[in-house]
């Protein structure tokens, strides 16, 4: 004859705990998964700007970058900025390098667009309206969150790449032409997808939308 | 092929990044800020460790660290004499970093700097003899001003000045024993070392114009021909230079 064998109590504690612990590592697995479950997103519509004609809402995957740009620190730099915004062609294009806790670049509209990455060209791609003129300021203070136009190892050579620095960098100073600022939304940039000692970052994160506000 | 082209492309991925900002603008590593603040906008670079510059695996071009105290007097001394550059010049002739090291080689010849104007960057070696130090630092900001102004530092007409019977020599490395002194006989040339090649001539010139604050008196034709020609080139780039 069997015999029925009953739980005892201090097993039937070691079971909750199972559980108790089971429940956690996956309530847990879900936080850490979610990389903008804290990011805040900054609506537009809720902020009164001083010069709202100059203020752009870059959308990434955590919530919204806010960028105030200065047409009068780089009037034809800005002017350029502003076309390829209006004309949606930052849309798709891929956060091709980013550099923890430095800085983060995109807008290769040729090669960097989420339909046609290649990572073997990626950050050499131009827009094909031609390159212009590097307007660089010795007394443009470029603070985090400056917004500059990439060049490449020679001046006057800025098209459409941009790059937004996560911290002061003095020495850009003289450097890079800056084209504006972040007002709101660096703890969006701060999630942005990177890998160490990776220049380019493969299968990256992507500008869902980039657009003025007016 | 796509097996190679996917191994190719992930050891390029897995290269090191070197997210080092100077090295990002200027291409030298191992090189740390020791002074931007500075009135002609003149950024100065000091070398943390040796660093090794070139093209290929060759990398001909050496230099190594120095002590504080070193850096620190050799600063003063360069920041003088460079502080005579308006910064409207120095954003004219292209230069803007100072890389501060010692026993700078190229090709295993001692030198007292090498100067890029494209990357804007003259590099000095601070141990450098001491008694050409301050007139060789002008000798290089020269060889960064004539590199940016190729038409106006004509060589050709410049090798006219000279007796018809001179030759320069092939290059101004081909021999490390070149003499830096002053001619008591100018003959034409300030040093032994003006006799190697017609850059190197003009840096020599131009150097001495700098260090002897333009109190140079001579009674050489051809040295008052180079001088004029000097002085005539730097007023078309500034006319406001004063040396």
């Amino acid at each position: 004859m069997i015999k029925k064998i009953k739980i005892s109590i201090s097993e039937k504690i070691i079971l909750i705990f199972v559980i108790m612990l089971g429940i956690f590592s996956l309530t847990s697995l879900m936080i850490i998964g979610e990389k903008c479950l804290f990011v805040k997103n900054y609506n537009p519509d809720d902020i009164q700007f001083d010069n709202p004609q100059n203020i752009a809402v870059l959308n990434a995957d955590c919530g919204n970058v806010i960028i105030e740009l200065y047409p009068n620190v780089s009037p034809n730099s800005v002017k350029r900025f502003k076309i390829l915004i209006r004309s949606g062609a930052y849309d798709d294009a891929a956060f091709h390098r980013v550099i923890e806790n430095k800085l983060i670049q995109t807008g290769d509209l040729e090669f960097g667009k989420r339909e046609n990455l290649d990572y073997g060209k990626v950050g050499t791609g131009k827009s094909g309206l031609g390159t212009i003129k590097s307007e660089t300021n010795e007394n443009f203070k470029f603070k985090k969150g400056s917004v500059g136009l990439a060049r490449t190892f020679q001046m006057n050579t800025e098209d459409s790449q941009f790059f937004i620095i996560l911290k002061d960098e003095p020495l850009y100073e003289g450097e890079y032409t800056p084209v504006g600022k972040v007002l709101y939304g660096m703890e969006v940039l701060d999630k942005i997808k990177f890998i160490s000692k990776m220049p380019i970052v493969p299968r990256p994160d992507f500008i869902n939308s980039f657009k003025m506000l007016n | 092929m796509i097996f190679i082209r996917s191994i190719l492309l992930f050891l390029a991925f897995i290269s090191p990044l070197n997210a080092n900002t100077i090295y990002d603008l200027i291409k030298i590593p191992n090189l740390e800020i020791y002074e931007t603040n500075t009135e002609n906008k003149l950024r100065y670079l000091y070398a943390t460790k040796p660093f090794r510059l070139g093209v290929g695996i060759k990398k001909n071009i050496h230099c190594s660290n120095s002590d504080k105290k070193t850096l620190d007097n050799k600063y003063k001394i360069i920041n003088r004499n460079l502080n005579r550059y308006s910064s409207k010049f120095l954003k004219k002739i292209n230069l803007k970093y100072i890389v501060l090291c010692e026993n700078l080689f190229i090709a295993k010849i001692n030198t007292a700097g090498i100067p890029n104007n494209l990357i804007r960057t003259l590099i000095l070696d601070i141990k450098f003899n001491k008694t050409y130090f301050e007139r060789a630092i002008h000798h290089e900001v020269f060889h960064i001003i004539s590199d940016s102004y190729k038409e106006l530092f004509n060589e050709d007409e410049w090798k006219n000045f000279n007796k018809k019977n001179f030759k320069y020599t092939k290059c101004s490395t081909c021999n490390n024993k070149w003499n830096l002194n002053l001619y008591n006989e100018t003959n034409g040339f300030f040093t032994e070392y003006a006799k190697s090649t017609a850059s190197e001539d003009m840096a020599e010139v131009f150097s001495h114009l700098m260090f002897y604050r333009n109190e140079i008196d001579s009674n050489d034709p051809i040295i008052n021909k180079k001088i004029k020609f000097i002085k005539k080139n730097i007023s078309k780039i500034d006319n406001n230079f004063r040396f």
